[in-house]
């Protein structure tokens, strides 16, 4: 029978406060992430518009279709590594890795978006132009807080799936929740129990994200299933 | 039917007393020729019914004069404005023109009253203020003051119709469209929308009205045209549209639904 050593970890408050770190850093990559990535991912599920000019609507597919088709590690390599040396910039390394993942994230969330603006009626843009609004309100003011509602849950879900692979960033050196695991099994040789310590932490993460959607749902969109 | 206690409401008014002319229209989807040679002259105040059987063509005809749909051939002036194809102040001719629709389009996002306060606000540059109380004005005009909080998934099919009659009519407009407004209704519910929309006749509104209603064509109409194939078959004051139908199609017509 394996014995577990879980104090091997825990007498050492370094490593508790590494894995704190980690924990820390993991949490606001994946929000900075996300918040530029929404913005990001709606402004490419408009430009994906049905009538919208092909100058606008072909790099937005081809975007999405990039980001969506090639793996996060290697666009990662190239946002941090590449770039900087094509574009001649220099950039920290925290500030070029938000960028890799709202990139990424971006052609991800701006998919589900446009599922969403997909599934709201017409009739709703045609009652808001018949009543003189422009088009750009008519987006803003009507079909965009639909569609966010209708998706909300698979916004959830892909965030969720999002937040796990941010892991990866751990390969070129930044300092999350995978990396804090790697460098604290490194010094302590018990990787079983810090790799279950991390998929703990992982999912008590994973469950205040849940529960802080679900509330932010029911404040941002009270008319849901107000039905009668 | 008839709506008691209303509250006679001035509109803005258009210029002149021509409020819709519509010369030698023709309309395509495709290869299905959905209007050809449309030519209807509505004056300022004229309350017109249009029938017909589905897909002569009524619907989009309105459409048309709202400028949700571009015709192809002919011209269309709604209040002096030409409409074109390429037009860009679409929008102006849009509040100008009310619309409300067979399945009411109000926003479920919004409460009853946010759904009249927004596009007085967007559109017509109101405070807030002000919004509110044009708003709290046409919902009591069509009686249901005491919904504003609510959202339209709330309210019944008779409800939200009115709602949306009353979101239209903040909006000032000179001219409302009726694009088979009681259709998506239960037959218990149809009165209350027309009452409203009869109340809206007394307060001298000019009214193109998709509908099948004939009790209502009889009692407010002027006009009753009757569509078919994308033409104006037939046109006429109610009592002798009713019971004098000159063309064998309307006479066929008529016979189905009275």
């Amino acid at each position: 029978m394996f014995d577990f050593r879980f104090y091997e970890i825990s007498r050492q408050p370094e490593y508790i406060e590494t894995l704190a770190y980690g924990v820390l850093n993991s949490l606001w990559l994946t929000i900075l992430g996300s918040l530029f990535g929404v913005v990001l991912g709606v402004l490419l599920a408009l430009g994906q518009g049905r009538d919208m000019p092909l100058w606008i609507k072909a790099p937005s597919v081809s975007y999405v279709e990039f980001l969506r088709n090639t793996p996060f590690i290697v666009q990662l390599f190239f946002v941090v590594f590449g770039l900087p040396l094509l574009l001649g910039y220099t950039w920290s390394l925290e500030a070029s890795v938000v960028l890799a993942i709202t990139l990424n994230f971006s052609a991800y969330y701006g998919e589900v978006i446009r599922a969403g603006i997909q599934a709201v009626a017409k009739g709703q843009t045609e009652g808001a132009m018949a009543l003189g609004m422009t088009r750009w309100q008519t987006i803003f003011d009507v079909i965009l807080p639909q569609a966010i509602a209708k998706v909300f849950p698979s916004m959830t879900s892909q965030f969720v799936f999002l937040f796990l692979t941010t892991g990866l960033v751990s390969e070129i050196g930044v300092q999350d929740l995978t990396w804090a695991g790697r460098y604290v099994a490194d010094r302590t040789f018990r990787d079983f129990e810090v790799f279950i310590v991390l998929t703990i932490l992982y999912m008590l993460m994973v469950f205040a994200f849940k529960g802080s959607f679900a509330l932010m749902f029911r404040m941002a969109f009270p008319w849901w299933g107000k039905e009668r | 039917m008839r709506m008691k206690n209303t509250q006679p409401t001035t509109f803005k008014k258009g210029s002149g007393d021509i409020a819709v002319t519509l010369k030698g229209v023709n309309k395509w989807y495709g290869d299905f020729h959905v209007l050809r040679d449309v030519d209807l002259t509505v004056k300022r105040g004229e309350r017109i019914v249009i029938c017909g059987p589905s897909g002569s063509g009524k619907s989009t005809l309105i459409r048309c004069i709202n400028h949700l749909e571009t015709h192809q051939k002919g011209s269309i002036n709604v209040d002096g404005t030409e409409l074109s194809e390429e037009m860009k102040n679409a929008e102006k001719l849009r509040q100008d023109a009310g619309m409300v629709f067979q399945n009411f389009n109000l926003f479920p996002h919004l409460s009853v009253i946010d759904n009249c306060i927004l596009p007085q606000r967007r559109v017509l540059k109101r405070s807030k203020d002000e919004a509110r109380e044009v708003g709290m004005k046409f919902l009591a005009r069509v009686k249901i003051p005491e919904q504003a909080d609510k959202y339209p998934g709330q309210l019944s099919g008779g409800q939200q119709q009115r709602v949306a009659i009353a979101r239209a009519l903040c909006m000032e407009p000179s001219l409302m469209l009726f694009d088979e407004p009681t259709s998506a209704l239960d037959p218990e519910m149809v009165g209350e929308v027309l009452d409203t929309m009869v109340g809206l006749a007394e307060t001298g509104m000019t009214m193109l009205c998709v509908t099948h209603e004939m009790g209502f064509a009889r009692e407010v109409a002027d006009r009753v045209i009757f569509m078919d194939a994308g033409q104006i078959v037939e046109e006429n004051t109610p009592d002798a549209f009713f019971d004098n139908p000159q063309n064998e199609r309307t006479k066929a017509f008529l016979k189905q639904i009275l």
